[in-house]
């Protein structure tokens, strides 16, 4: 029978819900993952510039479908709009297998010790709800190492003097620097900092049985020609499958987690691929739809003892949605800086990560991944015409002549910039929709400014002729593809949703584990922090759920 | 029968003559899937002053306006008014300020008219319910689309804009293979 109950559901197949389900089918649970989109297919999206997960101009290369999946926009000002997939505000993932970890750009980022600690080693920020992780970075520690070696890293970090301390080296060489980076780092040099390669969930030589990377211009936004790109959808799922205990469920919509009057989860409604309402039993339920959907999910799941959604008794669930402003600076050149080998970035500095004066974390800064015509088309400094010959002339002599560093700030959580559901907006299944709303924090915007004027001294110094900072950090809510922090981890009920392991604090049996469980975001791109959590909440129920 | 193979080509040239002689397939097709042809004269010029062909093509070489018809008539039908409502607002301006068409407009007075339109300053009595610079802005978002996208949509032709930026295609550096 088809709807036989599993011991495990996971809901959503991206970075951390893939980590999660082969942990649990390795250890002999039973596991059927609902992913709302399907199995990503080269030849589906290939290399197409105005469909991809970077430029979404024509359509969104990896899902959601734009008709299917509406959000809503509630802006200060009372005003609500109703977005697709396409608009910026949506604050949109990847809906296949993998997610994500599909397109990405694949930095694979430990964080550093200081970023688990944010309140203890900057103080209380007015206006926040900055505080402490309730694990260290040592907890994290052999999780991150795990992700490093079954999904795939390369990168050496002793070539960065700020990296945290690490039991084994990552598993593969990092990858040679192309022009811009070459050039940025020597600057950088120049100037005191300490530039190394950028650690890449990317194959720099054949590893687990895939090739390695041809350096395709094409990478961060689309899918790998050759496979060396590293996800959830090619590495752990592939191997949870195996197990013959793991099934994967996709174009499935779960609807509901269902909860009965004892305050257990039972399982979880939801519409098959033919669109028709099914349920399914499980021991247990882990959420990973990324910390939109999770959120939306969990409020959605209304039960007698949870009326206001599932671990909402506190109205918590939603709130201190993050992301990142990504910030910096570009530059004009009189040579040709960039040789299009991609994926453009490859060279990154941690100088300004933490330990800078008046600034709260800070953040990485990163050559940045190659644009291609129609982008570079809508990116002009002030003064430039955006029409008519000038244009032209500008797209010919500065196409292969603009270098760019740019990073992801830390940002400064907020209890209002949140996510909540809608019951008179619907989607394709009659399902209530996410509405995003609130402000970033006013100290985004400073900290962006201080991450740009240092990107722009670098390019001065690498001698550019003429430079721009990007700004950022303003207006909100924030989010898009690092969008994190809905279900923070903590140890205090009244003040979080989940605990140190990722479980509910008040359902025993239902778990988060994606960025929603990120208690900040860091000044890093947070994907293999999600994996390393998907292990750390995937080790704990093997533990305590053990048959 | 057998037939041989000359007599077989002219047998099918006969009846195919017959039926390219019937009367529905003698009518024109039209150019366009939304716009009528005045229509793409007018943005046929707009859209080749945003991208104007110098030694290299311009939009018009690259096919954009048959891109942004495909677009409107395929994935995008709810922007046609917006495209509609500012041709016909252009038009309006242009027959008003200088008793012509946009399109017979010498380049310098159609630079001047887009630069009025870049910024709202066209006779607001045929701009009523669409903003002069809201509809120049989805023209030039679709143009440059057109221009610097994938041929695959319709678009790009010949590879214009990859060949004017010196892009490899397809995707392998130093791998050149536009035809």
């Amino acid at each position: 029978m088809k709807n036989k109950p599993v011991d495990a559901i996971v809901i959503g197949a991206g970075a951390g819900g893939g980590v999660v389900a082969k942990e649990l089918a390795v250890n002999g649970f039973s596991v059927v993952v609902f992913e709302r989109g399907g199995w990503p297919e080269y030849d589906e999206h290939i290399n197409d510039e105005l469909i991809n997960q970077r430029v979404q101009e024509l359509d969104s290369a990896f899902g959601p479908d734009w008709k299917k999946h509406p959000r809503v926009f509630a802006g200060k000002d009372g005003n609500r709009r109703i977005l697709n997939a396409g608009d910026g505000s949506y604050n949109h993932v990847a809906a296949c297998v993998g997610s994500g970890t599909v397109s990405y750009g694949a930095m694979g980022w430990r964080f550093m010790r200081e970023d688990f600690r944010l309140k203890s080693t900057y103080g209380a920020v007015a206006g926040s709800t900055l505080e402490d992780w309730p694990i260290s970075y040592e907890d994290l520690e052999p999780c991150y190492e795990k992700a490093e070696w079954e999904i795939g890293v390369s990168g050496d970090d002793t070539q960065n003097p700020f990296a945290p301390p690490r039991a084994k080296p990552q598993p593969m060489p990092p990858f040679e620097m192309n022009r811009e980076a070459r050039h940025l780092a020597q600057a950088a040099r120049r100037l005191g900092l300490h530039p190394f390669p950028i650690p890449m969930l990317r194959n720099s030589v054949a590893y687990n049985g895939r090739a390695a990377c041809i350096r395709n211009r094409t990478c961060c936004g689309y899918a790998c020609p050759v496979n060396a790109k590293n996800g959830t959808h090619n590495t752990v799922i592939p191997l949870a499958m195996q197990t013959g205990n793991c099934e994967v469920r996709t174009h499935c919509m779960v609807a509901e987690i269902l909860v009965n009057d004892q305050g257990l989860a039972t399982g979880v409604r939801y519409f098959d691929e033919r669109n028709k309402g099914q349920t399914l039993g499980a021991r247990l339920v882990v959420v990973s739809g990324s910390a939109t959907e999770t959120a939306r999910l969990l409020l959605n799941s209304k039960s007698k003892l949870f009326p206001a959604g599932a671990g909402n008794n506190n109205d918590w669930v939603g709130r201190n949605l993050q992301g990142h402003a990504y910030t910096g600076a570009s530059g004009l050149f009189d040579f040709d800086i960039l040789d299009l080998s991609g994926p453009g970035a490859c060279m990154a500095l941690c100088d300004y990560n933490h330990h800078n004066e008046g600034i709260i974390g800070g953040g990485l800064l990163a050559n940045e991944f190659y644009t291609l015509p129609y982008a570079f088309s809508q990116n002009r400094p002030a003064g430039e015409m955006r029409w008519g010959l000038g244009h032209k002339n500008y797209q010919r002599e500065n196409f292969y002549r603009l270098g760019r560093l740019v990073g992801p700030i830390q940002e400064i959580p907020v209890f209002e910039s949140r996510v909540t559901v809608d019951a008179s907006v619907k989607d394709y299944w009659g399902i209530p929709v996410a509405v995003l709303s609130g402000d970033r924090h006013p100290l985004d915007a400073p900290h962006c400014d201080f991450l740009g004027s240092k990107a722009e001294e670098i390019l001065k110094e690498a001698g550019a002729l003429r430079t721009w900072q990007h700004g950022g950090g303003r207006g909100g809510p924030s989010g898009g593809q690092h969008q994190a922090g809905t279900c923070r981890m903590g140890n205090d009920a009244q003040t979080s949703v989940v605990n140190r392991y990722g479980q509910l604090h008040e359902i025993d049996n239902l778990f988060v584990a994606d960025g929603s469980l990120i208690v900040t975001n860091g000044g890093f791109n947070p994907v293999l922090t999600i994996m390393a959590l998907g292990y750390w909440v995937g080790d704990y129920i093997v533990r305590t759920f053990k048959k | 029968m057998r037939l041989s193979r000359r007599k077989f080509i002219q047998t099918v040239g006969v009846l195919s003559g017959g039926l390219l002689c019937m009367p529905s397939c003698t009518r024109s097709f039209p150019e366009y899937r939304v716009f009528s042809s005045g229509e793409a004269v007018c943005l046929t010029a707009l859209c080749e002053q945003i991208i104007p062909a110098d030694h290299d093509p311009g939009a018009t070489d690259a096919g954009v306006i048959h891109f942004i018809d495909k677009l409107l008539h395929e994935r995008f039908p709810h922007l046609l008014p917006l495209y509609q409502q500012g041709i016909a607002a252009l038009e309006a301006s242009c027959s008003r300020l200088y008793g012509t068409r946009f399109a017979s407009l010498p380049t310098a007075r159609q630079i001047e008219v887009m630069q009025q339109m870049e910024t709202d300053a066209l006779p607001e009595e045929y701009w009523t319910g669409i903003k002069a610079s809201a509809f120049f802005r989805q023209v030039i978002r679709n143009t440059m689309q057109g221009f610097y996208g994938p041929p695959r949509h319709g678009g790009n032709k010949n590879y214009v804009s990859y060949r004017m930026l010196k892009l490899d295609f397809p995707l392998v550096v130093g791998q050149n293979r536009y035809t």
